[in-house]
């Protein structure tokens, strides 16, 4: 649990960037278009460019820093190595928590429920099949 | 000291000097949105004596998918922003007996689009809701601060207007019943007065057989705004049929009410046609034409009546 003073106009992107020193959270645009800074705000997804790091006071945050355990990469996160999802890797954390999100609250989702979750993240690079292979490969029932 | 548009000008650079970045220390760097104060009431008295505040322009916090991005470009500077996503009685989403619908300042897209008696009672509505931005946005923008937010393209406006809603605006002086056809006075623009706290959207019960409908034009797939939006309803029993269109003028259109009677759908979707070709006024900018939406737009039209119309469709 995190406790801090922290300015009024601090957004949660730079809390966690600047103060926590937690970059995983990439800034791609500052105004939520790009979905770079996605994290899980009660459990939900947000960009957190939008959100100041005040309105999170009561709130739990989730970053990619924790779909790791013990330097281990989660089933997800080694799925998007495996397909190929990740090339600059600027984009994948937002992916990464996107999922997570979508995952959580359901486990076995459509392919039309996939790609709308995954739709406020772009990506320049990969597009984007490759990503939505890996997140329909952690849908359970592992389908490709 | 160069200024940052001195630095990239051709002309300066013959005899300039190189300039350093100020040295900025750790955890002073400076921020984004600039200074404001922030404070979170949990009621509309504290709220309203906050807007009412002498430390300069206030400005209410609910998503602030838009309100933050206007402080970030300095479209928008208030000293004060006043959360309230704490206010109990603004997180109200209630469906009533009668069908009657309540949408709290404070409840986010999302939650109306999960509810799945708003989906089945008011499909337009769910449509609308669901075309707006991306999953992560629909998680803090609500349906309160898109009406407020009075864009000509907003894409609540539309369907809220054929429904018949009204915007509920607390002050400390009173209470008030906003119909939307008199919310929306200019671009951006609303009837609000500064003091005044937009607390929630009332929808009234709906007709037995109500169907409605929202179509958007946009560039592309995913997260755009409308080129050109339309709504409607269509109560059979009553043969009524009501439209209301979006980013084609200055604010959302609600289009005179249409009596299908027995007339044919081709029939209705003329006059539907000649209706919207003669209320929009659109403009041309960076998304389309003026040319290209009075083309599309009457399309859009024609098929949502053909959808409204259809015998034996679901609502």
């Amino acid at each position: 649990m995190e406790t801090a003073s922290v300015p009024s106009g601090l957004t949660l992107l730079e809390f966690l960037r600047d103060r926590l020193h937690l970059t995983g959270t990439k800034e791609g645009c500052g105004i939520g278009e790009c979905g770079a800074c996605t994290v899980l705000l009660d459990e939900k997804p947000v960009t957190a460019c939008l959100v100041l790091a005040a309105e999170a006071d009561g709130c739990t945050v989730e970053t990619v820093e924790g779909e790791a355990t013990d330097g281990q990469l989660s089933v997800l996160q080694r799925a998007f190595v495996e397909t190929g999802a990740v090339q600059c890797g600027f984009c994948t954390p937002g992916m990464i928590m996107s999922a997570r999100g979508l995952l959580r609250r359901s486990p076995n989702p459509s392919d039309d429920e996939i790609v709308e979750a995954m739709a406020g993240n772009l990506c320049r690079c990969t597009g984007y099949e490759a990503i939505l292979t890996a997140v329909r490969l952690c849908a359970k029932g592992g389908r490709r | 000291m160069i200024s940052p548009t001195e630095l990239i000008d051709a002309r300066s650079l013959a005899g300039s000097r190189v300039v350093t970045p100020p040295r900025v220390e750790r955890g002073k760097e400076p921020l984004v949105l600039g200074c404001f104060d922030y404070q979170r009431p949990s009621t509309l008295l504290e709220a309203g004596r906050l807007l009412a505040g002498n430390d300069g322009p206030a400005a209410v916090l609910a998503g602030g998918t838009d309100l933050l991005v206007d402080i970030r470009g300095r479209r928008h500077d208030p000293r004060i922003l006043v959360d309230i996503k704490r206010i109990d009685a603004l997180r109200r989403l209630d469906v009533d007996s009668a069908g009657a619908l309540t949408i709290g300042a404070a409840v986010p897209l999302n939650e109306i689009i999960e509810r799945a008696a708003i989906r089945r009672t008011f499909p337009g509505l769910v449509q609308a809701a669901e075309s707006i931005a991306t999953y992560q946005l629909r998680n803090r923008a609500t349906a309160v601060g898109n009406l407020c937010n009075a864009s000509p393209a907003a894409d609540m406006a539309p369907i809220l207007l054929a429904l018949g809603a009204d915007l509920m605006a607390w002050s400390p002086r009173g209470e008030r019943t906003i119909p939307l056809s008199s919310l929306f006075v200019g671009v951006k623009k609303t009837s609000l007065a500064p003091d005044e706290i937009a607390t929630e959207i009332r929808i009234p019960a709906p007709e037995p057989g109500l169907r409605s409908g929202f179509l958007k034009q946009q560039r592309l797939r995913g997260h755009d705004l409308a080129v050109v939006s339309a709504a409607g309803t269509y109560v059979s029993s009553t043969g009524v049929l009501r439209l209301a269109v979006g980013s084609c003028a200055p604010t959302p259109l609600l289009l005179e009410p249409i009596e299908v009677g027995r007339s044919s759908k081709a029939v209705v979707e003329e006059k539907a046609e000649r209706a919207v070709q003669a209320a929009m006024r659109p403009i041309s900018d960076t998304r389309a034409s003026a040319d290209y939406r009075r083309a599309v737009l009457p399309v859009l039209v024609k098929r949502l009546v053909a959808d409204l119309l259809a015998e034996g469709g679901a609502p």
